[in-house]
């Protein structure tokens, strides 16, 4: 055997579940080989570290939607075509957005430098342009930045709440009545919860203890579908 | 021979019923009852799906758990670890469909921390004086905590009231939330601690821990304030229903 067919044996070595013929070949051969050697160390610590912390760590909250998601990333990403083979009839952009680019660190400084020079010089010139004043003009642009982060942050909290809202109604026909008419009653009250701040917001958009409410009730939503999406 | 009036035969029959319906009822339902030898600063952990959840504190150093489970019976795989106990019914359970309802009764020693969720179904907790009590109902159900003095204490449920009967420790953390009834408090005269309270109803009740530094906001739908020395950190919202104060 050779250093690859022992690596794949040590998990079994270390769990106690070869034969003592294997074990004893498996042993002779760790005296002689620093590198296999040193790989049942670093699994060994990994399986001690496992062993000790076990029941610590919370299950991810859905695992096989996760691993859904990893998969059809990679598939995605293999899916795009190589950038090395670009066909002989292929269009300059074709070309363009194929090339690799491979730049030294002073040619990139520079680039980015170059990129900051033009937009600065963008940005004075649009100031002058449009007259806007200092003071005006950062308050304008805090009140723009400031309602479009909170809006932001709705509509990803929201997207959540529908991505989550689909698996529990997937679910919701597998359970009792009674299980049904509580969950339907108590998301109604932090909907309930969610439109009167919502309602206040639209009234004063710089309600903070609204603004508090409606994140504080979007995040008891999004647990509470999390919880029964498992159900 | 002479035979028996109709109104004993009634009788008799009604008998018959009475204890075919308590054994049917008593068959229905499921009694498990484990002791678990445990240190002093023990830690629980309780996953239920649903049904109530009581925890009382007694002199021994072991946890006594008495599960009351509805047909159909749950499984029920408690595991000992280094820093306590864990049930974990909802993994134990995952996959099955419509599982009965568990009423846990715990005893537990009085330094313990618990840590306690249910789905849906009330949570009682007495008398710990632990690092840690925190009290979760996804959905309905009241939580009572009574002579309750630990550093951290965590209460939250969506419909149902909270009711609070204990010590706030300096330096400690304190969390009440509920998205619809009524969150009552319930301290000594001594205590000190800073306050967040929010009810958008506009219905914060400080009793006789209002004072002229507290600050109203929102219109009146927040308080933020110090009371005594201010050192434990207290945060209570309610979306739908009242806070109240009261002074013990």
């Amino acid at each position: 055997m050779n250093c690859e067919s022992y690596q794949n044996l040590l998990s079994d070595f270390i769990d106690g579940s070869l034969t003592p013929q294997d074990c004893k070949k498996i042993e002779a051969h760790l005296v002689a080989c620093g590198d296999c050697a040193e790989a049942r160390n670093d699994l060994s610590a990994i399986v001690d570290f496992c062993r000790e912390h076990r029941g610590e760590y919370d299950p991810l909250p859905n695992e096989q939607a996760m691993w859904l998601r990893i998969t059809n990333i990679l598939e995605t990403e293999a899916r795009v075509p190589s950038r090395a083979n670009i066909p002989a009839g292929a269009g300059w952009w074709f070309r363009l957005m194929n090339r690799s680019w491979q730049l030294s660190f002073p040619k990139l400084a520079a680039s980015v430098a170059g990129i900051i020079l033009v937009v600065s010089l963008v940005t004075v010139v649009g100031m002058k342009q449009f007259g806007f004043s200092g003071s005006g003009f950062q308050s304008a642009g805090l009140t723009i930045s400031s309602n479009a982060s909170m809006k932001d942050r709705i509509r990803q909290q929201q997207q959540l709440i529908d991505y989550w809202n689909q698996r529990v109604e997937l679910n919701k026909m597998r359970w009792n009545a009674q299980m049904r008419e509580t969950f339907d009653r108590n998301m109604s009250v932090i909907d309930a919860a969610m439109n009167d701040s919502l309602r206040h917001l639209n009234e004063n958009p710089h309600d903070g203890v609204s603004e508090d409410i409606l994140n504080a009730a979007m995040n008891d939503k999004v647990e509470l579908l999390k919880e029964f999406s498992e159900l | 021979m002479k035979p028996h009036p109709p109104t004993s035969r009634t009788n008799a029959a009604l008998v018959s019923f009475f204890v075919l319906l308590i054994t049917v009822t008593a068959s229905a339902q499921q009694k498990v009852s484990r002791h678990f030898p445990a240190g002093k600063n023990v830690r629980l952990e309780l996953k239920n799906l649903t049904g109530t959840i009581t925890v009382e504190t007694w002199q021994r150093d072991e946890i006594k758990i008495t599960a009351l489970m509805e047909s159909p019976a749950v499984h029920f795989n408690p595991r000992q670890t280094d820093a306590g106990l864990v049930i974990d019914i909802v993994s134990d359970n995952r996959g099955r469909e419509n599982v009965g309802d568990v009423n846990f009764k715990i005893q537990v020693p009085v330094r313990s921390s618990v840590d306690l969720e249910t789905r849906q179904g009330q949570i009682t907790v007495s008398n710990i004086q632990g690092e840690l009590v925190r009290a979760h109902v996804w959905t309905s159900g009241d939580i009572t905590l009574s002579g309750v003095n630990a550093a951290r204490v965590f209460a939250s449920n969506t419909t149902g009231n909270i009711f609070f009967d204990g010590e706030f420790a300096s330096g400690g953390t304190y969390e009440f939330k509920s998205g619809q009834g009524t969150i009552t408090l319930r301290l000594p005269a001594d205590c000190g601690f800073h306050l967040v309270a929010t009810a958008p109803v506009k219905r914060i009740s400080m009793g006789q821990f209002w004072h002229e530094g507290m600050k109203l906001m929102g219109e009146g739908r927040r308080v933020i304030g110090d009371v005594g020395d201010g050192r434990a950190s207290v945060t209570v919202t309610n979306y739908q229903g009242q806070i109240n104060f009261f002074r013990r």
